[in-house]
């Protein structure tokens, strides 16, 4: 288990790296292949109505006018090493790991990074654990009762979960219980540490919307697992044998379930830890998705390359801490 | 089948009774008769505060939320162009000087703010001499001085740190290679030769050439002092050091600012301004849509960005009088415009220009900007109402036929020898919707007269800098007219029409006379307005628009217009007629807030 760890974060920092040069050919190489110049680029960085010499000024802060491989190699040297920045009076040092600097703020990347992931994570983990145990536990109710309202109700409830968008079920549920009924008024984050029961009612409303969406799918592999497994020979012989319906619902149905069930979570788990866009930016909630959108919009090269390895990470880890879990769910697995 | 399609319909009635019920909307209590405070909103009509005082209250405390939907460019004085910020940031920095705080044209009216009085000229013009006020304090209890306004305009000189700001000083004083104060070797970091301070309360300010606008330009925020030992350069944004009534408490960058009164702030030194609220929260980055909730539903008072509320807002608040009777629809202060460029041919004759001026069908382009209310008001000058030395006329029957002209637009066209019309390409920036609207609505009226407009639409980060800004790129691709904007820095009519229209501002990028206007009588009449002043100056700017518009160069679309919903928990709440949206530095809060 140790040195399968081991390799897998080996293979992680490799893959980081791949991240990394694609996203940097994505958002400088290309952009340059297609014929903006780094004067252009460095135009959207300079107040109203510019003179060349401030637009060259620029350039040469953020290093735009060197050669894209020297731009690369200076980042992940940041990255690995930190860099010293210019921020007038004074050169700052930004230490490992130094994801550069705003190009729009000149404020080093990695502290938003850090104050803008509890909102993600906040969300993330919550909304999944509201999602996992509440399609798990339809899933299993509606495969037990098959045929039945509940049955139909819950899978009617999950088409619309996987069929309504999130831009309309979040300003739905805005519009109800935070303006009109004013449930939950002024939707904004507060962080764990300064009030934890307003950090908690702050995000009911995006949990249970994003939840809602994801608890859909959930639902419905649950049940058809169910329905297979219950199915099975060795259903019939564990009730033969007068062991409780609950424990072989639990123990020797729902387990077998359980594997594909693990391997999606994870899978939605880590996307979801590198930035909800949309639950974030209905709810005004500033994590990395909304990050990740202002970057994009701002050009920002840096931030842009900061979230994405950030997420990327996210993802792998999330990955990695699924390999392990199945070992534990499914016992003839190894790795 | 007979359960299921019972289930599906029961399903369906009540997500269809959910969205009705969201939907509806009567208004909330909290919007009619009297506010929460007792203050008195009960007289409010619409577009009240556009020469009154809306919601008026002498209650001091509770918080005032601003709410944005973007992040500012810096909250540094030094290093900020927007608009918001420029009013915003007075809450918490004294610059030389401001505008009035009252209702009404009055708020065109610069006063004296750190300075004494409106500064001495020399005879020639090029020597200013300024005096600031004494025992005016930061934050910290220590003294501003003079030296502290020299460095704070000595900063914006070192644009790889304050690239955002201004660039006046540069123009307009003398020593413009100063590197900055970073990069000044002299003691004190005072090596800026433009500006001398012969002791702790004058300055003066010594000039390429006779520049009256001069105090217009020290009312940016980039002369509010700062002291060399607490500027921290790029990171000052974080926390200026506050002149003003309120200081930072907290900022986490771009998500949410909070402002506490400044204990060392004195309403004597600064008469202009309130310190009403016991706190300013301003949160940003939210999604418009929640900014315009926020605000109907009282949770919020102020939408900083001041640029009106979003469509689905601006629904519900024109067919609803409770709402409307909140609300205020001033013009902002930017207009649209189309450069038509004198450079480009068929429009370097005249005729072709005024066929353009006289085609143009100026309701449709109002409805592509927004309609009479969001969008903006018919606009036939160049200069917009709110910039003294306005003056109205209707050269090309913009407001007599606002449908277009299609008579007279032929008979232009017979006279600039393309009786049957002619082609043309239009620059537009792509990722503006309403500018996209308003490109295709000008394409299909000139489609009248039979001028053919190809639309080539560019992004808007580089539409300046590299396309409709380059002459160069203009001629190459004969975009003979560019879609565009302007707001004023001051409003004067040199501050709106000088970039636009003199001949020596057509820059190589970056270029703001698109038109690439060249006209003797509009340079000579700039040439004049730097040697007058009063009356006689303001009248000039009438002529300028004159001539402009009988060269034909700009076709005015609309002046701007902006729909802003006034809270009954906000109180004292105008328009400041300079920044086109509500005075911040008047807002206080209900005893509710």
């Amino acid at each position: 288990m140790i040195f399968f760890i081991i390799r897998r974060l080996f293979m992680t920092v490799f893959l980081l790296l791949v991240v990394s040069l694609v996203t940097f050919a994505i958002f400088f190489l290309v952009p340059r292949l297609a014929g903006q110049t780094a004067y252009q680029l460095a135009a959207q960085y300079v107040g109203k109505n510019p003179i060349p010499s401030e637009i060259k000024t620029v350039e040469t802060k953020l290093g735009l006018n060197a050669p894209i491989w020297l731009q690369y190699g200076r980042y992940i040297k940041g990255i690995i090493l930190g860099t010293h920045y210019n921020a007038g009076p004074d050169v700052s040092y930004c230490p490992f790991p130094c994801f550069g600097y705003s190009f729009r703020n000149q404020q080093p990347v990695w502290p938003q990074l850090i104050s803008d992931a509890p909102v993600t994570i906040s969300l993330a983990i919550g909304a999944g654990v509201l999602w996992l145990i509440g399609g798990v536990a339809i899933g299993v109710l509606s495969a037990l009762r098959k045929g039945s309202f509940f049955d139909r109700f819950s899978m009617g409830m999950a088409l619309a979960g996987v069929s309504l968008p999130i831009f309309f079920t979040g300003l739905l549920a805005l519009t109800l219980f935070s303006y009109k009924w004013q449930i939950f008024p002024n939707v904004h984050f507060v962080s764990f540490t300064a009030n934890p029961v307003q950090w908690a009612k702050n995000l009911v409303l995006p949990w249970i919307v994003l939840a809602f969406q994801y608890a859909a799918l959930y639902a419905r592999i649950t049940r058809a697992g169910m329905l297979e497994t219950m199915g099975e020979d060795y259903i019939r012989t564990a009730r033969a044998k007068g062991l409780p319906e609950r424990r072989v619902i639990v123990k020797h149905g729902l387990r077998s379930t359980l594997t594909p069930i693990v391997t999606i979570f994870g899978m939605d788990l880590g996307l979801l830890l590198g930035g909800a866009i949309l639950t974030e930016t209905v709810f005004s909630m500033q994590g990395l998705g909304y990050f990740t959108f202002l970057a994009i919009q701002n050009q920002d090269l840096p931030e842009i390359m900061g979230v994405v390895l950030l997420a990327s990470f996210f993802i792998i880890i999330a990955n990695l801490v699924v390999d392990i879990l199945y070992t534990i769910i499914d016992p003839r697995v190894r790795i | 089948m007979k359960r299921r399609g019972t289930i599906a319909t029961a399903t369906a009635a009540a997500l269809a009774a959910l969205v009705v019920t969201a939907c509806s909307s009567g208004g909330t209590s909290s919007t009619t008769g009297t506010g929460s405070s007792g203050n008195n909103t009960s007289a409010n009509f619409f577009n009240k505060g556009l020469t009154q005082v809306m919601n008026p209250s002498t209650h001091k405390g509770g918080t005032v939320t601003y709410e944005s939907h973007a992040a500012p460019d810096s909250f540094d004085g030094g290093n900020t162009y927007y608009a918001w910020v420029l009013n915003f940031s007075r809450l918490y920095e004294m610059a030389m000087f401001t505008y009035k705080s009252c209702p009404g044209q009055c708020g065109l009216t610069l006063v004296p703010r750190l300075a004494t009085d409106m500064g001495t000229a020399s005879a020639d013009g090029k020597t200013w001499t300024f005096h600031i006020q004494s025992g005016v304090k930061y934050e910290n209890g220590s003294t501003v001085t003079a030296s502290d306004v020299k460095y704070a305009i000595e900063r914006t000189y070192d644009r790889s740190v304050m690239a955002n700001g201004p660039t006046y000083y540069q123009a307009i004083l003398t020593d413009p290679t100063y590197p900055g104060p970073y990069k000044d070797k002299s003691p004190n970091k005072m090596g800026l030769t433009a500006i001398d301070v012969p002791n702790a309360t004058t300055l003066v300010f010594h000039l390429q050439a006779a520049f009256p606008d001069l105090p217009y330009v020290l009312a940016f925020p980039s002369t509010a002092p700062v002291p060399p030992a607490s500027d921290t350069g790029a990171n000052y944004q974080l926390h200026p050091l506050a002149t003003g009534p309120y200081k930072f408490q907290t900022y986490q960058l771009n998500k949410q600012l909070t402002l506490v009164p400044n204990t060392a702030w004195s309403a004597s030194t600064d008469p202009q301004a309130k310190q009403l609220a016991s706190k300013i929260v301003m949160n940003l980055n939210v999604n418009q849509a929640n900014v315009d909730n926020l605000l109907l539903t009282n949770q919020a008072q102020v939408d900083a960005a001041g640029v009106g509320v979003g469509p689905a807002a601006q629904a519900k608040i024109e067919t609803n009088s409770t709402y409307k009777a909140n609300a205020v629809n001033p013009i902002n202060g930017f207009a649209r415009f189309v450069y038509i460029d004198t450079k480009v041919a068929p429009f370097t004759n005249l005729h072709c220009r005024e066929a353009v001026e006289y085609a143009a069908n100026k309701t449709t382009l109002q409805d592509a900007w927004g309609g009479p209310i969001a969008g903006g008001q018919i606009a036939s000058t160049v200069n917009p109402p709110n910039i003294i030395g306005f003056s109205k006329f209707d050269l090309y029957n913009a407001l007599s036929q606002p449908n277009g002209d299609v008579s007279d637009a032929k008979t232009q066209l017979q006279q600039c020898g393309q009786p049957n019309g002619f082609s043309t390409t239009m620059g537009y920036r792509n990722d503006n919707p309403q500018e996209t609207a308003a490109a295709t609505a000008l394409q299909a009226s000139l489609q009248q007269v039979g001028i053919k407009l190809t639309l080539k639409g560019f992004a808007g980060g580089t539409y300046y800098t590299s396309f409709c800004g380059d002459p160069a790129y203009v001629h190459s691709h004969s975009l003979g007219l560019c879609a565009g904007g302007w707001g004023a820095d001051w409003p004067d009519g040199y501050g709106f029409l000088d970039e636009l229209s003199n001949g020596n501002a057509i820059a190589s990028t970056g270029n703001t006379n698109i038109e690439e206007l060249n006209d003797s009588v509009i340079n000579n009449l700039f040439a004049k307005a730097n040697t007058e002043t009063g009356a006689a100056r303001t009248a000039i700017w009438a002529q300028v628009d004159h001539q402009i518009m009988a060269d034909a160069g700009i076709l005015p679309e609309v002046y701007q217009k902006s729909l802003i919903y006034v809270p009954t928990s906000a109180t004292n709440v105008f328009v400041q007629t300079y920044y086109g949206m509500l005075d911040y530095l008047a807002i206080g809060a209900s005893s509710g807030s």
